[in-house]
């Protein structure tokens, strides 16, 4: 039960970061966020996604416009707003952050090197 | 072949088969209730209602068909997710308990009454759900309970009434402890399968339960259709003597006994006041009545707010007046007057139903003036109404040798002024036609008088070894003496009485004598 609890944290925490990254790569409706979220594997159902991006838009990482259907209703279509690209931008970092903590945890210090460079290497971009 | 419904959902219509419709509906509820704290939550479930219509619409068109059924309907709850899943991603929001309960590892069980297999209400099947014992065992526990002192009736009554009936799905499935998501609805105890044949004596109890609720109904509804016939009548009843009481017929009628306390400019607004004091409940009581016979709707809130105000006013009117009116019989006044009798050696006391009209019965009757000389009417003496009995009289011994009747006059009123007048308009007809004296039964009140209480206490002074005779139908009118006392001969139309020094005394024996 533990391990389950920590796993759920572990995926909320990345889910918002990644619906931002495919959001980031352009104007995209939410079903398709969806398709995007499968194929990388990350398991979530629609319902889920719903409230998640009501409440990015709301702090206002997120703004959407109104896209008319063949199939339905017309449809909104999410796209990162200025301040959503800075955010995102930090998760970026938080990542790497984590990236090499974990990476650093599982093999010990000097074996982790390389991707240590690579991180200097970004943080200077 | 299977029923379809429509529904309207993102603004589109979707063709629904029943069950699929009972599905989706559960879904939307959870879905509903799930999100229904926070301000964004109309969105969110707006949005997914849309998704819902968009998913719908590509299944339609991809399986080229029309209605949606139950796997469709499951393949998009499959897509969006159960409640639970929601949860699962909100913990931000939520706390670490509401997380684990969430999670869906042990859904917390509630207490219901299971009326699906009910025998009575279903309390003892509630308990066997929540205790997880078989529902036979209660229910033997429960019928030892009820035959040993009866105690566990009174216990199921209030068991009944307390414990709430499992109606939504999702209250069914809390009652069973299932989880409230997709796999729980597949495989709950609700499915058909799962209905247990519930026995001959829960299908007794059902079909008596049936007949009595169906009789109680009708019984409901005949006594309110009595009601609304007997009601209605009333209140036509109510109307006909409202218009009676305008005058609308009889423009006299102010001068009878209980409408002439109300002064002339107070009738209008009381009468109607009093009316409606009594017309609006009536009427509320026969449109409530009509409801329960025709099973309508309610009756408007304005219209019944409005009666209610109409009914207060018309009580707070009726009081006000009814105050008013009873401040007039505040004070009291009396004066007397003395008539002299002639001297005769006996005297016949009677009583004359009749009596000439005075001027003022024929200004209130309409008689030409010309005609209504030596005219009689009968004095209405009994009926409704007939004034209160306002003539008293009493014998007494003179003290000089000569006969005198004294006439008091009594009425009230709101000041001593008032009273007295009220007693000077009135009038008493007394007649002494030789050893005959005629009293009038009545106090006359003058040009449309109101009411005041008047009355006039009439003493006769007779001498001392005078004969007196009392015509029968005096009895009513006579105080003070033992007249009862005085009995005679039934045929005989007086008694005979003698003053001495001590009063007035019976004289027993027979006479002949009548008067001239």
């Amino acid at each position: 039960m533990i391990a389950e609890n920590t796993q759920t944290q572990m995926r909320k925490g990345i889910l918002e970061y990644c619906v931002l990254l495919v959001i980031s790569r352009g104007e995209i409706y939410a079903s398709d966020i969806i398709s995007e979220l499968k194929s990388a594997r990350l398991l979530v159902v629609e319902g889920t996604l719903y409230p998640l991006l009501t409440r990015l838009k709301n702090n206002g990482l997120l703004a959407y416009n109104w896209v008319e259907s063949t199939s339905g209703p017309p449809r909104k279509y999410y796209v990162l707003t200025e301040e959503g690209t800075a955010i995102l931008g930090q998760l970026d970092n938080t990542w790497n952050e984590l990236a090499y903590a974990i990476d650093t945890s599982r093999k010990g210090a000097k074996m982790n090197d390389s991707i240590k460079i690579n991180l200097d290497k970004k943080s200077d971009l | 072949m299977k029923k379809t419904l429509n529904i309207n959902i993102g603004n589109s219509i979707i063709h629904l088969e029943e069950d699929a419709y009972e599905l989706l509906k559960g879904y939307l509820n959870e879905v509903k209730q799930h999100f229904s704290k926070n301000a964004d939550d109309f969105e969110i479930v707006t949005d997914i209602e849309n998704r819902i219509a968009e998913l719908f619409a590509e299944m339609l068109q991809v399986q080229q068909k029309q209605v949606i059924g139950v796997e469709d309907v499951q393949a998009m709850m499959l897509q969006m997710g159960s409640v639970s899943d929601f949860e699962n991603s909100e913990a931000d929001e939520s706390t670490v308990e509401d997380y684990v309960a969430a999670a869906g590892y042990d859904q917390v069980k509630k207490l219901y009454r299971d009326t699906d297999q009910a025998m009575i209400a279903g309390v003892c099947a509630g308990f066997g759900h929540y205790l997880d014992l078989d529902i036979r065992w209660v229910r033997v526990l429960a019928l030892l309970s009820f035959l040993l002192g009866g105690s566990g009736v009174v216990a199921y009554l209030v068991m009944w009434i307390v414990i709430p009936k499992a109606e939504s799905r999702a209250e069914k499935m809390a009652m069973y402890g299932e989880t409230p998501n997709l796999k729980g609805f597949a495989n709950s105890h609700l499915n058909p399968l799962f209905r247990q044949s519930r026995g001959f004596i829960a299908e007794l109890m059902v079909f008596l339960g049936n007949i009595f609720q169906k009789s109680s109904r009708f019984v409901f509804k005949a006594i309110a259709a009595a009601i609304v016939i007997f009601g209605s009548m009333l209140l036509l009843f109510l109307i006909g003597c409202l218009a009676a009481f305008m005058g609308f017929w009889d423009a006299s009628i102010y001068s009878y006994f209980p409408l002439s306390i109300v002064n002339e400019d107070y009738m209008v607004s009381l009468t109607i006041a009093v009316f409606l004091s009594f017309a609006v409940p009536l009427l509320a009581l026969i449109l409530f009545s009509i409801r329960v016979v025709f099973n309508t709707r309610a009756v408007h809130k304005m219209l019944s707010f409005g009666l209610l105000v109409v009914w207060l006013g018309a009580l707070v009117v009726g009081i006000f007046f009814i105050a008013k009116i009873s401040s007039e019989f505040k004070e009291s006044a009396e004066f007397t007057q003395v008539v002299p009798v002639t001297d005769k050696i006996e005297y016949y006391l009677t009583v004359d139903r009749s009596r000439f009209f005075t001027k003022a019965d024929s200004l209130q009757y309409s008689i030409d003036p010309a005609n209504y000389k030596g005219r009689k009417i009968l004095n209405e003496m009994n009926g409704p109404f007939a004034q209160p009995r306002n003539v008293k009289l009493r014998i007494e011994k003179s003290e000089k040798m000569q006969a005198s009747l004294s006439q008091n006059y009594f009425a009230k009123g709101k000041t001593f002024e008032q009273a007295l007048k009220a007693a000077q308009r009135t009038h008493y007809d007394f007649v002494q036609k030789d050893s005959l004296l005629i009293f009038s039964p009545t106090l006359q009140i003058l040009d449309k008088g109101n009411w005041r209480d008047q009355e006039v206490e009439l003493v006769l002074k007779v001498p001392v070894g005078l004969n007196v005779f009392i015509s029968k139908d005096f009895d009513r009118y006579i105080r003070g003496d033992n007249f009862w006392d005085c009995e005679s001969d039934d045929n005989k139309q007086y008694t005979q009485w003698v003053m001495t020094e001590e009063g007035l005394k019976c004289v027993k024996e027979d006479h002949d004598h009548e008067p001239e």
